[in-house]
């Protein structure tokens, strides 16, 4: 079965605004504000290049960062999930 | 002391390059924390909002492309402004399941619905949309 692919609105729709390690992001679209703590920035800048599935998301961040998790594609899922539930990102 | 490799690099100003470590944190752990702004919220209230299309200070006589831009009166393919403003209700069921307005055809619903997609802060209609847009 194929990994859900996610998609986030363009970097372009939001403004952002970091905090001492928060963001603090505002989703023009839907007027709504945002805090956000890492990894949920760092998987909103992987979605920019288009979108992805959790492991190529995990793949994508790990261009930058050194990913500390046991279960990578695990944990960006449920990061999704509350990024889903906040209308930050989709299903594409 | 290490073989001193390091410090010769240093020296060259040739700095190792460091990647910051990004912790992705337990399946249970929160990142984002929603502010939601007091707008209308009652579902009444939300269902009884109107948004003009297209919003009259800034596109008053002009046509509504398929993707929801603004273009002059009478190009093709373009769709004319509503003779009415829209109900939220119409608005949620239009975003929702693609259900065109009362009187308005499938396709030119689809450009209305893209427009009503693209409205920012300070346009007629924005705060309605907001509304309608937001989590219960």
């Amino acid at each position: 079965m194929a990994a859900s692919l996610y998609a986030a609105d363009p970097p372009g729709t939001m403004r952002r605004v970091e905090l001492e390690g928060l963001t603090l992001l505002y989703h023009r679209p839907s007027g709504l504000t945002h805090f956000l703590a890492p990894p949920a920035p760092q998987i909103l800048e992987a979605l920019a290049a288009g979108p992805a599935s959790p492991a190529e998301i995990a793949a994508r961040i790990g261009e930058t960062f050194e990913i500390e998790s046991e279960d990578p594609a695990a944990a960006i899922a449920a990061r999704l999930a509350e990024l889903e539930a906040a209308g930050l990102v989709r299903r594409a | 002391m290490s073989d001193g490799s390091g410090s010769a690099e240093e020296e060259g100003g040739v700095l190792p390059s460091r990647r910051v470590v990004l912790a992705l944190g337990a399946a249970a752990a929160s990142t984002v924390v929603t502010v939601r702004p007091a707008l209308a919220q009652t579902a009444g209230s939300v269902l009884n909002c109107e948004i003009p299309v297209p919003a009259p200070q800034s596109g008053a006589g002009q046509f509504i492309a398929a993707d929801g831009s603004l273009v002059p009166a009478g190009t093709a393919g373009a769709y004319p402004p509503l003779a009415r403003p829209l109900k939220g209700e119409e608005v949620r069921s239009m975003l929702n399941s693609g259900r065109a307005p009362a009187g308005v055809n499938g396709e030119a619903a689809q450009a209305y619905a893209n427009y009503i997609r693209r409205l920012q802060a300070g346009m007629s209609g924005f705060t309605c949309y907001a509304s309608l847009q937001m989590p219960r």
